[in-house]
Order: C-alpha cells, then sequence, then structure tokens
C-alpha cells in the first residue's frame, strides 16, 4: 500500500524529451503509466493500456500531441478517450484512467490517487531549484527494493562509513552520535561532527572550492523527511571552530543531497537523487564532477539494498531489529504508516 | 394504417418483441434479457458481429419496418433518429415487431 493522494516524481522532463516521439512507460505505485506531451506541449499521463486490446500504449509513439498505440494505431488524447481510429467510429469507446500530471523544476511529478483531489499547490516547494545561486546535477536510479528501504537508508548515515569507505565514509560517523526530532510531518535526524579530516569526496569538493582539503574540519548531516518520500540532506564540511553548518559560505563546500523516492512496486522504486549546492554554482564541470561522484556513491547503496530486498524477501516472517541508528527511519515510516491510515479512512467513509 | 399492424404497436410491457427476418422469411421472438444478436444465434443465423456492446458497428442491420430503440454507441444521434439501421448486438425494440433486412 501506498500513500496515493500526493505527488511523485515521475521523470524528468529532460528524460522524455530525450526519447523524441516515443512515449514513456513507468510504473509508479501499482499504477502502469504512459507519459506523453500533449498537443498544447504540456505533459500527459494515462494508463498504459490501449482499450481497443490492452496492448501496452507506451509501446506506441507520439505524433501531434496524441498517443498513437504500436498495434493497430489507435489515437489517445490527454484526458484517456480516444480520438481517433483508422476505420474505426470510436465515440463508444471507453476511456481509460488519465493522471494529473505537474512539471515543476524540470521533473514531471503525478498524482496516482483520487484525481479530484489532485492540486499543484500541494507541490513541495524548494528554493535551489530554478536558482540561479545554485546548481543541481542528478541522475535516476531503478531499486528492486521496497522503497523504504531507501528512506531507511537516507534516515540513518552510519553505513556510509562501509558501504562508502572510500568516498564519504570516515568511522567519526559511527562514534558520533546523532539526534532525530519529529516537526508536524517532517522528521530531522542530524549528525555534526567537529575537528575531523574530511573523507574523499569532500576534500575534491573543498579544492574545488579553494579551500585546502587537508586541513581540518567540522562536517554535518541534516537529513529531512517529508512525505510521502523525499528526503533533502543539508551536507557539507567547514573550515574547523568556525560554526560548522552555520559557518561562512567562503570557508565551507556544502550542498544539499535531493532525494525523490518513488514506489514502483511493493519491492521496487525509482530513485531520483541529485546535489544542489551553492558554491560555484556556474561550473558545469564541477557539476558533472559532484554528479558523476555521487552517481558511483549511490550505486553502492543499490546494490546493497537490491540484495538486502532479496533477502528480506526470501524470509518475510524473520524479524529485524531497530537499533537507535534506525530511529530516522521509524519516525518517518510511522508518518507514512499514518497518512495512509487516513487516507484509507477518507476512502472508506467517502 | 392498422393499429393491428405489429410494427407500428408498442412493445410489450414484458420486454419481449419480434423480429421478422425478411430474406428468410422466418420470425424470431426476442425475450426481455435476450438480444436480437442472441436469438438470432439460438436460431442457427450466423451473422457478423464483434464487441457486442454496441461500439465496432460491425453487425450493423437494416431496419425495413418498425422503431428500434437504439442503445449503441456507433451511429450519430442523426442516424439513430433516422430508425433504418440498427446495431442488433444492443439495441431492441420500440415496436411489438421489427422487419430486418437479413
Amino acid at each position: 500500500m501506498f500513500i496515493r493522494n500526493t505527488w511523485y516524481v515521475a521523470c524528468t522532463e529532460a528524460e522524455l524529451e530525450s526519447l523524441g516521439n516515443k512515449p514513456l512507460g513507468r510504473t509508479i505505485c501499482n499504477e502502469k503509466m504512459v507519459f506523453f506531451k500533449g498537443p498544447d506541449g504540456h505533459i500527459a499521463a494515462v494508463e498504459d493500456f490501449c482499450p481497443h486490446r490492452g496492448a501496452p500504449l507506451s509501446l506506441g509513439k507520439v505524433c501531434e500531441g496524441k498517443l498513437v498505440c504500436g498495434y493497430h494505431g489507435l489515437e489517445m488524447g490527454c484526458e484517456g478517450k480516444t480520438v481517433h481510429m483508422p476505420g474505426q467510429r470510436v465515440r463508444g469507446f471507453p476511456a481509460i484512467k488519465a493522471f494529473a500530471v505537474a512539471q515543476r523544476y524540470g521533473f514531471v511529478w503525478v498524482w496516482p490517487g483520487d484525481q479530484t483531489k489532485a492540486d499543484q499547490a500541494l507541490l513541495p516547494q524548494f528554493e535551489f531549484f530554478d536558482n540561479p545561486a545554485w546548481a543541481y546535477g542528478g541522475g535516476l536510479y531503478h531499486v528492486k527494493a521496497d522503497y523504504r528501504l531507501m528512506i531507511d537508508n537516507l534516515m540513518d548515515l552510519t553505513h556510509e562509513t562501509y558501504v562508502h569507505a572510500t568516498s564519504i565514509g570516515q568511522p567519526e560517523i559511527d562514534e558520533t552520535p546523532c539526534t532525530t526530532t519529529v516537526e508536524g510531518e517532517q522528521v530531522i535526524l542530524q549528525r555534526h561532527m567537529s575537528g575531523i579530516q574530511a573523507p574523499p569526496f569532500w576534500q575534491m569538493a573543498m579544492s574545488a572550492n579553494g579551500l585546502d582539503p587537508q586541513v581540518k574540519v567540522d562536517r554535518w548531516q541534516i537529513c529531512r523527511f517529508t512525505p510521502p518520500s523525499h528526503i533533502m540532506i543539508d551536507v557539507g564540511v567547514s573550515l574547523a571552530g568556525h560554526g560548522g553548518f552555520h559557518a561562512p559560505p567562503e570557508v565551507k563546500a556544502y550542498g544539499v543531497v535531493v532525494d525523490f523516492i518513488t514506489p514502483e512496486t511493493e519491492t521496487s522504486h525509482w530513485y531520483h537523487w541529485g546535489m544542489a549546492r551553492q558554491f560555484k554554482p556556474h561550473d558545469a564541470e564541477l557539476t558533472n564532477k559532484i554528479r558523476e561522484g555521487q552517481g558511483k556513491i549511490f550505486n553502492e547503496d543499490m546494490e546493497m539494498l537490491q540484495l538486502q530486498q532479496a533477502n528480506i524477501s526470501q524470509w518475510p516472517e524473520r524479524k529485524l531489529l531497530l537499533l537507535n541508528i534506525d530511529s530516522g527511519g521509524v519516525q518517518s515510516r510511522r508518518i507514512i504508516d499514518r497518512l495512509l491510515a487516513q487516507e484509507n479512512s477518507l476512502e472508506i467513509t467517502a | 394504417m392498422s393499429t393491428s399492424d405489429p410494427t407500428q404497436t408498442a412493445i410489450d410491457a414484458n420486454g419481449t418483441f419480434e423480429v421478422h427476418l425478411q430474406k428468410s422469411s422466418q420470425t424470431l421472438k426476442v425475450g426481455k434479457d435476450q438480444t436480437i444478436l442472441g436469438a438470432l444465434q439460438d436460431a442457427g443465423h450466423e451473422v457478423p458481429f464483434s464487441c457486442s456492446q454496441g461500439v465496432c458497428g460491425t453487425c450493423l442491420t437494416q431496419v425495413l419496418a418498425g422503431t428500434p430503440d437504439h442503445w449503441d454507441m456507433f451511429l450519430t444521434p442523426e442516424e439513430q433518429e433516422a430508425n433504418t439501421q440498427m446495431l442488433i448486438c444492443c439495441s431492441r425494440s420500440q415496436t411489438a415487431r421489427l422487419v430486418l433486412d437479413l
């Protein structure tokens, strides 16, 4: 079960653009959807199911804003109504489901649940997108694991020491306790380390920002979960003794790790990851370098999570441990469960 | 015109009507839970059909007398008002008798 009356990131505008006249088929919250650009240039999403013979419309192509089925040429419109089909009268063709779509920050957002509740005012807002003071680079992974395992992973960064030993991991993460707080629907988990050596990824970032990578730093990780499954993590290092997270920009290298986690099925998800940064925002080469580094690091998580899921699927009855380092994930799942219960009770009384 | 002409008489209250097939000079009874297509098939007639829900137009049949009760989504409202053709998979009759070009 997933929270359905909410916006999820389905894809980037660039991903759809890169397909040319092909639509994009994507399963979100167990709903098979197909995304395409309609006649007015806005992106639309309908069920990936041709009302004629059930063929996946995502195998078709987009022609003048209509989605043409690749099986017999049925032309589907943005609202889920068949517009035309060679040699047929389409007036009585049953409609298929259409999903509300919003385009913001270069992402395509979709509302899988009750379409009458879809409201663009509920889209999350971020200061670092569409902002010349910030740069953003990111990517997409398809992860064969429950999306909540990714939430657990990002809301507990002690794993960095082991999974990312050669890039961002360091023993001081394990040694420094973290605090978890819940503010309404937001879970904040933070850890502040003082007077440590920066790990390789941050040494690279320090050099890029004109700082000596060998000097001692203060390092912070502030993970913020908001429903349904967005996690923004303030990360960075500053020259030791300047106030850490609150240090002035010239003595630090820092950014926000952006995680949009979109459930696909119970045991798989789409993971849009990236980093927004405020230092050297116009340095495209640096953006690429960070993206490449982050991509490698997150690939290490993917391997771990997929095999973790395989283990859990093989032994569903086994109880797992939740330790003090897991409280961020525990609190996040609690919020998800609460919203799920709310949504389901609304459906029952509706 | 005689009021006893069943193609001019309103359908029975129980929803049954009869269909006369002009070419084969045969008359079939169509029960209230039966379609014209079903009655034809039960009587051994092979007629073209496909969707069985008034969408595709495969079973389009010319009406020679009587008034159909159109239930389909294939004919335009104008075509339906003309009452000269019908989809026998789902449409029924307003009159006690329909004469079809079958």
